[in-house]
């Protein structure tokens, strides 16, 4: 396909714009997505950050409130006159206006006296915190709960739960407890240990602190019992939550205590996440606090900007090209016009190498009509008298062929200087050819 | 023998035709424009009427504009 000048000069201008419209677009978007992702692992890190600082807070608060339960003067009293009915009286109605899960008292020997979730007694003796409590250290930590003890304070169900993988499919089952708790000594006026007050929270299906967490931080938060969901924000397609799946990150992180920062796909959603270990004040793993944002907020943010760069990337192009078409035009124009020049001057050319050859063939035909006169005139002064007639045949084509001659030499004339101003505007022509290509003015 | 009159445009189109026309084996001979041809030309071509064809098609090849045929 033959294209003009000027449609492979608007096509070189269109694609050089378009090649690097694609290219500062992709490599926009490139950018935008690393850096975005770069900016959201600091984001997510932060908010892992600040869910570990609403656990912290909630374990303070925990070890405030047994505190202040081990120093009450009618927990002592209680403990000091056996009445364990009314202690257990109070003990309810603490954890039920504080919100802790169990509150268990126990006396100097790690037995159960009074729980705040019921009559049943048992001991406590071999548990460490207590034991540690009844030295006289008070005691906040987070700790995995056994299930001999969840059934004494009736929260067995609330703990167990089957933990499903990705496809649906039961890997395990959870019995013990993820908990925040605090274990503190009760002293009698002689600074004696005679008993402790043991309280906690049971993080298992409990929602007021990842919900806490996610109305203050935005994004989604989970408690992981192991590597397994226990507690969580994260929404699943039919709007529950998701719990009891197992986290395939978290798995590394519960192994080497170390974050794990990076993308999971939870309750159907890509997330980019930070995971955090849980440690128990011996700084062994029980669990993990996973925070994570929806990376389609994210891929919104690079759509959004990928779809403006490429919107007024558009708009820039009609621009340029606006601007650009008229000069093109002006250029083609100019080129056309020295193009014409050129064709005249090789016409001029080809008529005057032309008209010298015809200019040659017919003075030699004349030429030949000249001798063949004058024979005849030979003739008729010989005597032949007949030979008149075409004589003036002779007569009447050599005035034709002087004419031919004069307007032949006329026209070559005319030519000849016609040429020369076309070699002087092929000049000029060639001057600004060479301008044109190499900028250069000589 | 029959002659016809081949006319152009110009005297540079009569040139040229004439060197086509000798190229292509066409004897012309060139002359004054008669009276009775219009055109802005002040020669015309003069060919044998059986060399016409032989002559339109010459020129057609060459791409010379051929102004009319006075026969």
């Amino acid at each position: 396909m033959k294209m003009s000048l000027r449609v492979r000069l608007l096509g070189t201008i269109i694609g050089a714009i378009l090649v690097f419209f694609i290219v500062s677009v992709a490599a926009a978007r490139l950018v935008l997505q690393r850096d975005l992702i770069d900016l959201g692992k600091t984001e997510v890190t932060n908010g892992g950050s600040a869910f570990g600082g609403y656990w912290d807070s909630r374990k303070d608060q925990i070890r405030l409130l047994v505190a202040q339960d081990a120093l009450s003067d009618a927990v002592r009293k209680s403990i000091q006159t056996s009445n364990y009915a009314a202690l257990g009286d109070q003990l309810s109605n603490v954890a039920r206006t504080s919100g802790l899960s169990f509150l268990t008292v126990v006396d100097a020997n790690g037995n159960v006296i009074a729980r705040a979730n019921g009559p049943q007694r048992g001991s406590l003796k071999s548990d460490p915190l207590i034991q540690r409590a009844l030295t006289g250290e008070t005691v906040s930590t987070a700790t995995l709960l056994d299930p001999a003890f969840l059934n004494g304070e009736g929260l067995a169900p609330q703990a167990q739960s089957d933990i499903k993988d990705a496809a649906g499919k039961v890997t395990e089952h959870v019995d013990k407890g993820l908990a925040l708790v605090s274990a503190a000594p009760i002293s009698d006026q002689n600074e004696r240990t005679i008993g402790a007050v043991y309280g906690g929270i049971l993080m298992n299906h409990y929602y007021d602190l990842v919900d806490q967490a996610k109305r203050a931080l935005g994004g989604d938060s989970a408690l992981l019992d192991g590597d397994a969901i226990v507690a969580g924000t994260i929404p699943q397609p039919d709007g529950t939550r998701a719990v009891d799946v197992a986290v395939v990150p978290a798995a590394d992180v519960i192994k080497s205590g170390q974050p794990f920062t990076g993308e999971d796909v939870q309750g159907g959603t890509r997330y980019l996440v930070h995971v955090d270990p849980i440690v128990n004040d011996q700084n062994t793993v029980l669990g993990a606090r996973w925070y994570g944002i929806p990376l389609q907020q994210t891929t919104d943010i690079i759509n959004h900007t990928t779809q403006t760069l490429v919107l007024w990337g558009v708009v820039a192009m009609i621009i340029a090209l606006a601007l650009a078409i008229p000069i093109v035009q002006a250029l083609s124009k100019t080129l056309a016009s020295r193009s014409h020049q050129i064709r005249d001057a090789a016409k001029e050319l080809e008529v005057i190498i032309v008209g010298s050859e015809v200019s040659g063939d017919h003075v030699a035909a004349t030429k030949a009509v000249v001798e063949k006169s004058g024979e005849v005139i030979s003739q008729i002064a010989a005597g032949q008298t007949g030979k008149i007639a075409e004589l003036k045949t002779l007569n009447d084509e050599l005035q034709g062929d002087m004419i031919v001659i004069d307007t032949l030499s006329q026209e070559m004339s005319v030519r000849m200087k016609q040429a020369v101003d076309r070699v002087e505007e092929l000049n000029d022509v060639a001057g600004g050819l060479n301008q044109l290509v190499t900028g250069e003015t000589g | 023998m029959a002659e016809v009159i081949l006319f152009f445009g110009s005297n540079a189109d009569t040139m040229i035709a004439t060197k086509t026309l000798k190229d292509a084996g066409v004897t012309a001979k060139m002359i004054p424009k008669p009276a009775n041809v219009a055109t802005t030309s002040n020669l015309c071509l003069s060919i044998d009427a059986g060399a016409e064809t032989q002559a339109k098609s010459a020129l057609s090849t060459a791409g010379v504009a051929l102004g009319g045929v006075v026969k």
